[in-house]
């Protein structure tokens, strides 16, 4: 039977070429169906671009377009494409007007007088005037609606609108960071929102440079241009999609084809090996996102300021950035980032075993002491948490490492409704105030009013002098005593050391080299609103 | 026929209701609070306190339940949680790209897995057999999210010959599929190895070969047509499993499909998408494996369709 | 009803006709010594695994480095003759962690395994010896439990547990209980017809000692093939388990840990996740390979 070894080998062969072609041929009826909203099914040359639309990827999909509802980071890139305040960001985080031509704050802090930009028009053409700002502020402030905004606009008592042209909010109290508040309440066309109802989320109309054009919850958001825009020369772009791809490797992976023009965030691992490709550009910025540990300091040991000390001093910081983030980012010197409002740096905490060593022999730990860190379980933190383990287990501190889901986490955390019943240690964990103010950065986390689950003070921090210049510093109307009071916070809270402070985040992204204008901001939103593409 | 495959169509409601309360249950279980995760880290007690009132969280569990069961008669699957969006639409646009994948993984891993057991059993501990057996057994001895991030280094990055991902050609496909399917290639493999040296040894393939039939037909005709039988009943159970969605290559290979779905609902503890999904899982499951006893029927007529 | 059991029924009936009296087991053991190294491959692999089985006793004394001294000097060093395995993100040896982690992984999977197959077993004796109510519950159960997707389990076990290695074993146990329970209940129903159980059964002998004593035997053959044969797909578990944040803990040298945390570093320092990926590589081809030469060396049908 000398045939049949040939046979098999034969059929092996008919069976594969058949395979390949079905695979060919069902798969084309599908691209068909399915074809790209840009036709990418080719691998572009390098260094250039065909076409004028522009590829974003992210880390998660986006969950809802409503920008008066949208609380994660990537939701309100994706509503800033389309949507305007009337104050805005620039790439500091520094305020300035956008929709506002000018506006002026009465001396006792209330009455915020506000003129608008003439001539600018909605997507759906409503013209922008005074009547929307005030029925975008009610919507806001309604309760039905149960907006994420809402606290943010608690204090606005009336709203006027003496001419289509000018809007006059008067507040019931003095509050500092209103105007923060102001550049995160976008615009929403009125019409629109009669139009719409509930379903403003998934078919947002706003006056921003670029058009919605269609969202396929979690593969896509694509947004055109909008040729009418207010500012002349912009959009450059035809259009820009963004796509949520989680995985690291994976989003990395396409910017280096090609496939995506822009990556955030860049994983820092891969920063040193893409700087040397001569078609990516990778850029970084100092964020407002702070790393550090939180230690319960109504707990044993920790209800001890010198433990709490000790562990500041056992920790080598720039260690940290070097094998945690890859080097890339700073040492947290402050209870915030230098890039939040009324920042101010502190001394201190260097590197010093030796002292953290003397500092728990005379807290009475001589040996140091067990204790458990708890953490989300994505890879950063589980990698910052098995360092710190690593660094404190040389000043005798022998760390139990416990990553969780973030949703269990949270259930431990809140679950405690009092001091009392915390079973929270020590929490790895990152904060970034969303609208890059001060008292964002301060109240939620060191107010004794924020004991969890009323907010994040979950090192049960309590000092009444802090507590006072929280509210002092919210009512304040003057910038310049603002921003004393808050280095009085700050330098109080880096010597009662109610955290271990570790690193200041910078956000890194990635591009490729013709694309020109996106910009990732200190609180991590990606802005496209000047994107180009240079040919 | 087909009054047993009504019969067993019935059957499936009571499973179903079944599902549903052991479902809900469980979710409920897994601690995390929803309306906590809607509303973001500096959200207020008062805030997330609204949230819960508006979506019912604060009912008692059974009045939740028959809530949901009530809606769910109307065929109304509710809104996410988290996004607001309807289920139903969320669902329907996670489907499709779920499908194909399934669709491509099952072909080509069941005909390479197929002719690899075939040819191996032919050739019974010669060297075609250890090779076919090691490529088998090779495709379910990596962790999926390895061998995907692999195929994305080579076939990508370094060749540029597919997408890294996503779901905008019929190429993006090709490698989440060689990496879903490799795991049921192999296991349909080393399967119809063990079912053809089976048939190979009844007593009708003796009398074949001793009729002097050719090797060719004896296994052709008469080996392989027993053992696909078992081939289809294997592949069914996989094809239900793969509905499902694979998490590790959808997250891989960024596919909008329904396993992603499923992780990102739970970690946002989105009752209503988690419920609604796992609902379709079960129904997917059962119906597919109605089918593939009424295929186990038509190849074997033998078989009857009694209802024990 | 569904369609594992026709086929599990139809894949053993071969069993039937094994002979189980005790006077005959030297020669069947010798029989199956024979059978078993005539398969070349599951030979070398059972070699191999034995190999592993030392590793994990003895790997304390084994690994050159500390597993877990970290040395920020030499982050993610290349193989070189001082680290054969090159070094990880923070430093550390990645061979003596892969000795350390040989005792862990396969700690994970034989547990989860035995803990699956203990009550599969039993739940498939009960399910098919007395079949009626209990059996349909049994069954109608794991359907359930079948048509769960098995990520969701995992995630709410350890959700509902915590973290940690422990929980993880339980969470792949508890899926792999269903298979087990399928398999050893279409085995016992085909060995119930036997004629030495109806035969015990005119003598009076009791359901417990019918079971244990004469069932049990005949499933045995299949729980050995099916043990090894999953042994394999633990260890997978547990590494998805790990990819998605809910496997063992961060700082201990579990592979499927190292391959998770090292894949951030896939396209930099490749030798972070070649190594562990080779090692459960090979320890799941291993296991499938001795799983199959068992199957070939147990069943009578297979015989030469």
């Amino acid at each position: 039977m000398k045939f049949k070894g040939k046979a098999w080998s034969m059929l092996m062969l008919l069976v594969i070429v058949a395979v390949v072609a079905a695979g060919c041929g069902s798969g084309n009826n599908n691209g068909g169906a399915n074809a790209g909203t840009d036709g990418k099914g080719t691998k572009p040359a390098a260094g250039s671009k065909n076409g004028n639309n522009v590829v974003v990827g992210l880390n998660a999909n986006f969950i809802t377009l409503d920008p008066h509802n949208a609380g994660d980071t990537n939701s309100i890139s994706g509503a800033r494409s389309m949507y305007e305040g009337l104050m805005g960001f620039d790439e500091n985080m520094s305020l300035k007007p956008v929709l506002a031509e000018s506006y002026s704050i009465s001396d006792d802090g209330l009455v915020y007088t506000i003129k608008l930009k003439q001539g600018v028009k909605f997507h759906d053409g409503t013209d922008f005037n005074s009547e929307a700002v005030k029925i975008n502020i009610a919507r806001i402030q309604d309760e039905k609606n149960n907006l994420r905004m809402r606290k943010s606009f608690a204090k606005v008592a009336t709203v006027e609108t003496p001419d289509a042209n000018t809007v006059v909010i008067t507040l019931s109290e003095p509050y500092n960071a209103f105007l923060n508040k102001l550049a995160m309440g976008l615009m929403i066309s009125p019409a629109a929102l009669e139009k719409y109802g509930e379903k403003i989320g998934q078919n947002p109309v706003g006056t921003g440079p670029f058009k919605f054009k269609e969202w396929v919850e979690g593969d896509r958001l694509v947004v055109e241009k909008n040729a009418d825009y207010w500012q002349a020369g912009l959009p450059k772009v035809d259009s820009v999609t963004f796509k949520p791809v989680p995985e690291n490797g994976s989003r990395t992976a396409m910017l280096k084809t090609g496939e995506a023009d822009f990556i955030y965030p860049m994983p820092t691992e891969q920063v040193n090996l893409l700087e040397t490709d001569k078609n990516i550009v990778i850029d970084k910025t100092d964020s407002t996102i702070v790393r550090y540990v939180t230690l319960n300091t109504m707990k044993k040991p920790f209800d001890d300021v010198k433990v709490r000390q000790a562990i500041n001093y056992a920790i080598d910081k720039d260690a940290f950035i070097k094998v945690v983030k890859s080097g890339l980012g700073s040492a947290l010197d402050s209870s915030m980032s230098s890039k939040t409002q009324y920042y101010s740096k502190q001394e201190g905490y260097g590197y010093d075993l030796e002292k953290a060593k003397q500092l728990l022999k005379e807290a009475g730990y001589p040996e140091g002491f067990s204790a458990e860190i708890w953490g989300e379980n994505d890879s950063e933190t589980m990698k910052g948490m098995q360092f710190l383990a690593q660094q404190l287990a040389l000043a005798g501190i022998k760390l139990d490492v416990k990553s969780m889901e973030g949703a269990t986490l949270s259930d431990q955390i809140n679950s405690a409704k009092t001091p009392e019943e915390a079973k929270i240690q020590m929490w790895f964990v990152s904060w970034s105030p969303s609208s890059g103010d001060a008292d964002g950065a301060t109240r939620g986390l060191f107010s004794s009013e924020m004991f969890p689950p009323a907010g994040s003070n979950t090192a049960y921090y309590k000092n009444d002098n802090v507590d006072k210049w929280i509210a002092e510093a919210n009512k304040s109307i003057d910038a310049n005593n603002a921003k004393s009071i808050y280095a009085d916070i700050q330098k109080q809270i880096w010597n009662d050391a109610p955290w271990a402070f570790l690193g200041v985040d910078q956000v890194i992204s990635g591009k490729r080299s013709y694309l020109e204008g996106v910009k990732v901001y200190p609180d991590g939103s990606v802005n496209v609103r000047e994107a180009e593409v240079k040919q | 026929m087909g009054r047993y495959a009504l019969q067993r169509l019935l059957g499936v409601i009571p499973l179903l209701f079944v599902v549903s309360v052991l479902v809900f249950m469980f979710i409920h279980l897994i601690p995390g609070d929803p309306a906590r995760l809607v509303a973001g880290k500096d959200a207020t007690l008062e805030e997330i306190n609204g949230i819960r009132e508006q979506l019912g969280l604060n009912d008692p569990l059974w009045r939740q339940y028959i809530d949901y069961m009530g809606n769910l008669f109307k065929g109304d699957l509710g809104n996410s949680i988290r996004s607001g969006l309807p289920v139903s639409e969320m669902l329907a646009s996670r489907f499709m790209p779920t499908i194909w994948l399934t669709i491509f993984s099952m072909v080509w891993a069941v005909i390479i897995g197929v002719l690899i057991g075939i040819i191996s059993a032919v050739k019974r501990n010669k060297w075609p057999d250890h090779v076919g057996m090691i490529t088998a057994i090779s495709g379910i001895s990596v962790p999926g999210f390895w061998l995907g991030l692999v195929l994305i280094q080579v076939f990508s990055v370094q060749l540029g010959w597919f997408p890294t991902g996503g779901v905008d050609s019929w190429s993006s496909y090709v490698l989440p599929s060689l990496t879903l399917g490799a795991g049921i290639m192999s296991m349909l493999a080393r399967f119809s190895r063990t079912s053809m040296l089976e048939s190979m040894r009844e007593d009708y393939i003796r009398t074949g070969r001793a009729k002097g039939l050719h090797e060719f037909v004896v296994v052709g005709r008469h080996a392989l047509r027993n053992s696909l039988i078992q081939v289809v009943t294997v592949a069914g159970l996989q094809f239900g499993f793969l509905l499902g969605g694979s998490v590790m290559v959808e997250t891989v290979f960024s596919i909008p499909g329904l396993g992603r779905l499923l992780v990102d609902s739970i970690a946002f503890r989105d009752y209503t998408v988690i419920q609604a999904e796992l609902l379709l899982f079960a129904t997917e499951f059962i119906l597919i494996n109605l089918v593939v006893d009424l295929l186990y029927g038509v190849l074997n007529p033998k078989i009857r369709f009694d209802s024990n | 009803m569904s369609q594992q059991s026709t086929t599990a029924e139809h894949r053993s009936s071969g069993g039937s006709g094994q002979e189980a009296a005790p006077a005959k087991r030297k020669s069947a053991m010798a029989e199956f010594i024979r059978k078993f190294s005539k398969q070349k491959l599951s030979l070398v692999a059972g070699i191999f695994i034995i190999l592993l089985l030392l590793v994990a006793i003895f790997g304390p004394y084994l690994t050159p480095y500390d597993p877990d001294a970290p040395d920020y000097d030499s982050m993610l060093s290349g193989p070189s003759l001082k680290h054969w395995a090159g070094t990880d993100e923070y430093g550390r040896d990645i061979l003596s962690r892969l000795i350390e982690g040989t005792r862990l992984s396969l700690a994970v999977s034989l547990s989860a395994v035995f803990i699956a197959a203990f009550f599969g077993t039993i739940l498939g004796l009960l399910s098919g010896f007395y079949g009626k109510w209990l059996d349909r519950l049994i069954m109608r159960s794991s359907d359930v439990l079948f048509s769960f997707p098995d990520i969701l389990l995992a995630i709410g076990i350890v959700a509902i547990l915590g973290p940690g290695l422990t929980n993880v074993v339980i969470a792949v146990a508890v899926f792999g209980i269903p298979s087990f329970a399928r398999m050893i209940r279409s085995v016992t129903l085909s060995a119930k017809e036997t004629l030495f159980v109806e035969a015990a059964r005119s003598m009076g002998a009791k359901d417990r000692r019918i079971i244990w004593r004469h069932i049990f035997p005949e499933t045995l053959p299949s729980v050995i093939v099916n043990v090894t044969m999953k042994i394999g797909g633990a260890i997978l578990a547990a590494s998805s388990l790990s990819f998605l944040g809910m496997g063992a803990k961060p700082t201990e040298p579990d592979w499927g840990a190292m391959l998770s945390m090292g894949r951030d570093y896939l396209s930099i320092a490749p030798h972070v996740v070649y190594f562990p990926g080779l090692i459960i590589f090979l320890t799941v081809l291993a296991f499938n390979l001795v799983g199959d030469g068992l199957q070939d060396a147990l069943d009578p049908k297979m015989k030469n």
